[in-house]
């Protein structure tokens, strides 16, 4: 075949690849880009629905800094975040050093364990509501059964309770990312640093400790930090549930987002608590793209 | 002596590890019993303080209702649409894109591919009420063609880092004999790299239909009346005043559980090295 002299041939390397990137790149700058910025500048002004917005400072901010449900969702995203990543870490952790051993049925009980992690978050969400049920749920049902307890739980309606009926939930459908996430890393460990380990009579807990937990290291860091990340910012699955309540119990930041924007119609002082966030947030990417960066 | 010792220990392992199988399973799959048999319970043994924990009679009422009685088959065929056409478009931007990062050489390649990490890594709860101001000023408030525009920035990046590792793991040595041959760029993407890389670009775009099929927080503030939502929306919307109507809610969320459950189950070979490299995004 004879080079054609067009754009598309060899000799424009550059221009080829500049354009075939540039649909990328203007998703990336603009369509992304764009709104990110304008979000900055949103949380400055006293946007609502429906009315032009007028430039106002630094005033949302100040607003947010004196509401004290402002602090109590951040303190039950920090809580959500830090108990149900830790959670899962642990959880997936035992549960991909099992299915690391070779056992009858390993690759029936891999497929099953991944199921929760393909359902649409609304289906989780719904089913556990449905579960969690102040009347009807199977969940008190079954626990009266077995005798643990008399009365039932107000999973959905104490307000003491609800954050944690949430974070069951995240870790519920959260943990098979871990467990594979983590069971490819193990599969890269040579098992003869173990039976060395063995021979020079280091337990199980050693093992795990100087030989899987530094081997793996990376991995665990990484699947932590996109974990973090997602719970940190998980909405459907509190705003399906509990929608907040009661009283803003479970209520975390992207739920009182969500609430102050479209129950409430401020837009612009939504966007701030969005943007009040961000400093954390984007140390969290940051870190865990570096990270990313580095295994390529 | 040692041998019964080792065969004592061995039995000791293997009944550790099948009761915290056992246990695993319990609490992975009940939910999802739960969930299938409560679809197919009737309204009079589905409401009482100790539904039995089997099904004593078993009917496919809700799923008649469903499609008889709600807007259901509406509100699939509009997620069916969305996600699909998403696929497609983000794998032909992701295709070309991921191409030209890993074979071309041009200035600002290496920042592009940090901006895809930085993007794929953006969450939605911060971009959601930018992104709705954003449609309603471009006259797409109430509009499932939003959902098209708007799932791209999660599918492109998504697709793009995860078709960055399939192509680097090809080797270059076929494409420029075929470059020395005279094909175009182009002609070695079509003829060379993607009929070795199908396997991986079917993942790819199993995942980016998924996706857009499970997002909610997109879907719930861009669209607004049943013709232009989504099965994930739809479904929430189930009440009677404030009364849930569990058995239209169960049947309606083991139909839209089904996509992304086979697709994933039939991809989940692969999956296995992709979560690895921190590949799946919820």
């Amino acid at each position: 075949m004879k080079q054609k002299p067009n754009m598309l041939g060899y000799k424009n390397e550059k221009t080829l690849g500049r354009m075939l990137v540039l649909p990328i790149f203007l998703l990336v700058f603009v369509l992304m880009g764009y709104p990110f910025i304008n979000t900055l500048y949103i949380s400055l002004t006293n946007k609502r629905v429906g009315y032009e917005p007028e430039f106002i400072g630094f005033k949302n901010y100040v607003r947010l800094l004196a509401d004290p449900t402002y602090w109590l969702v951040l303190k039950n995203t920090f809580v959500y975040m830090f108990l149900a990543v830790g959670m899962k870490l642990i959880l997936g952790m035992i549960l991909a050093i099992t299915l690391n051993e070779k056992f009858p049925g390993r690759a029936i009980v891999r497929m099953l364990l991944l199921v929760p992690w393909a359902l649409p978050g609304m289906v989780a969400a719904m089913t556990w509501k449905w579960m969690y049920n102040d009347t009807f749920g199977i969940i008190n049902s079954l626990l009266k059964n077995i005798g643990l307890i008399e009365v039932s739980i107000p999973w959905l309606s104490s307000k003491h309770l609800t954050l944690y009926s949430v974070i069951i939930v995240n870790i519920w459908r959260g943990v098979p990312f871990f467990i594979f996430s983590l069971l490819g890393g193990l599969q890269t460990i040579d098992g003869q640093m173990y039976e060395a380990a063995k021979i020079d009579g280091a337990n199980v807990l050693r093992r795990f400790w100087n030989i899987t937990v530094p081997s793996i290291f990376p991995v665990i860091s990484i699947t932590t930090m996109l974990s973090a990340i997602w719970t940190f910012n998980d909405f459907e699955n509190i705003y399906l549930i509990t929608g907040g309540g009661p009283i803003n119990s479970s209520s975390v930041i992207a739920t009182y987002t969500y609430q102050i924007a479209f129950q409430y119609n401020e837009m612009a002082q939504a966007v701030s608590v969005a943007v009040s966030i961000m400093p954390i947030l984007i140390l969290m990417i940051l870190f865990a793209s570096k990270r990313i960066g580095k295994e390529d | 002596m040692a041998g019964t010792s080792l065969k004592r220990q061995k039995f000791l392992k293997f009944f550790l590890i099948y009761t915290v199988i056992a246990i695993a399973l319990f609490f992975t799959l009940f939910p999802i019993y739960w969930m299938i048999k409560s679809s197919i319970t009737p309204d009079d043994i589905m409401y009482t303080p100790r539904p039995s924990l089997f099904p004593e009679r078993i009917t496919f009422a809700h799923y008649k209702a469903l499609f008889t009685e709600t807007s259901f088959m509406r509100y699939f065929f509009n997620s069916v649409y969305v996600a699909t056409i998403t696929m497609v478009i983000s794998m032909i931007i992701s295709i070309l894109g991921s191409y030209s990062m890993t074979r071309l050489r041009f200035r600002g390649r290496v920042f592009i591919m940090r901006s895809i990490i930085l993007s794929y890594l953006l969450p939605v709860a911060v971009l959601f009420i930018p992104m709705y101001i954003l449609m309603s000023k471009i006259g797409l408030n109430n509009n499932k063609n939003s959902l098209l525009i708007v799932y791209l920035t999660f599918t492109v990046p998504y697709s793009c880092y995860m078709l960055i590792s399939y192509f680097r793991a090809i080797p270059k040595s076929l494409e420029e004999a075929a470059l020395i041959d005279g094909c175009t760029h182009l002609q070695t993407l079509i003829r060379i790299i993607l009929p070795i890389a199908s396997p991986g670009i079917a993942v790819v775009a199993t995942f980016a239909f998924t996706l857009s099929w499970n997002e909610y927080l997109y879907a719930l503030v861009l669209t607004t009346s049943p013709s232009q939502q989504t099965v994930t929306i739809g479904i929430s919307t189930f009440q009677f005043s404030d009364q849930y109507i569990w058995g239209l809610i169960m049947s309606s969320s083991v139909i839209s559980s089904i996509p992304a459950v086979t697709l994933y189950l039939l991809a989940q070979r692969y999956l296995i090295s992709g979560l690895a490299s921190g590949g799946v995004k919820q």
